[in-house]
């Protein structure tokens, strides 16, 4: 299945990579909690005394309120959309030690994939841009590269090939 | 951002987290995510208009019904909703800690 196909348009590893800032890919989180983890990953795009952190923090505490981001295989994907983001921005970041998520199969989340957009998505990327990755860590081979990978190259190489 | 203008930011995402959650629900279930706490999200909502002023509140709850969206961003001093200019006054420390309003269409201003 096609997951990246929502809204008619494929979307392909190249163009997800866009949306990816090497310098918000983080190898090795330390938060063990869902509360923790959160804060540390918004703390990549504003300053945790910010408005911006609060209101983006706020957002996906609302959305996980709506029903975990946390799926099974130990992925999670906190995403939506705030009126604090200028674009759709994508961030990654991993944990070796597992965080405690919520997760539907109760294991520990290792691999965060976060999507935020703005409200006016007008070129409507982020439904596609949230379905390929939901598509690429399905894949066990890729998911297994995703843990290993050491250096933002060698995950947007995931990316680039899977 | 002063705490009125942090509070209304927050309110319209979490709107508008609610009519996608509605809207998206069978593209979101389709991905393997669980959308099925809507009556949370309206429970959250009310308590964040519970710290609002009152007026703010009205005026939210009037430019949503009117415009879709009440909060609209200010770029290069450009009211980001009706495309018109904001006055430069707008950013001075007089304002500082008040909710400020788009002089041509009424929404509410945020500076990012």
């Amino acid at each position: 299945m096609v997951r990246s196909d929502l809204a008619g348009v494929p979307m392909k590893g190249e163009e997800l990579l866009r949306f990816f800032d090497p310098k918000l890919c983080i190898f090795d989180l330390k938060a063990t909690t869902k509360d923790d983890a959160l804060r540390d990953i918004v703390s990549l795009i504003a300053p945790p005394n910010s408005g911006t952190h609060q209101v983006v923090l706020d957002m996906l505490h609302n959305r996980e309120q709506l029903g975990s981001t946390g799926v099974v295989k130990g992925v999670a994907f906190p995403h939506g959309r705030s009126l604090a983001v200028s674009k759709l921005m994508a961030i990654f970041a991993r944990s070796n030690r597992g965080v405690a998520f919520d997760s539907m199969d109760g294991e520990p989340t290792h691999l965060f994939f976060v999507l935020l957009a703005p409200p006016q998505d007008r070129a409507n990327l982020y439904l596609p841009a949230l379905g390929r990755l939901v598509e690429t860590v399905q894949d066990d081979v890729l998911r297994d590269r995703l843990m290993k990978a050491a250096s933002y190259e060698e995950f947007a190489a995931v990316f680039r090939e899977g | 951002m002063n705490p009125q203008e942090q509070i209304l930011v927050a309110l319209q995402d979490l709107d508008l987290m609610i009519k996608e959650a509605k809207e998206s629900q069978e593209q979101l279930e389709k991905l393997g995510f669980d959308v099925s706490g809507v009556e949370e999200l309206r429970k959250a909502r009310a308590q964040l208009t519970e710290q609002l002023d009152r007026n703010h509140l009205q005026h939210y709850e009037r430019m949503a019904a009117r415009y879709g969206r009440a909060v609209a961003p200010v770029t290069s001093d450009m009211c980001l909703g009706c495309f018109s200019r904001i006055p430069t006054s707008y950013r001075s420390s007089i304002y500082e800690g008040k909710v400020r309003m788009c002089e041509s269409c009424g929404r509410i201003l945020y500076f990012p």
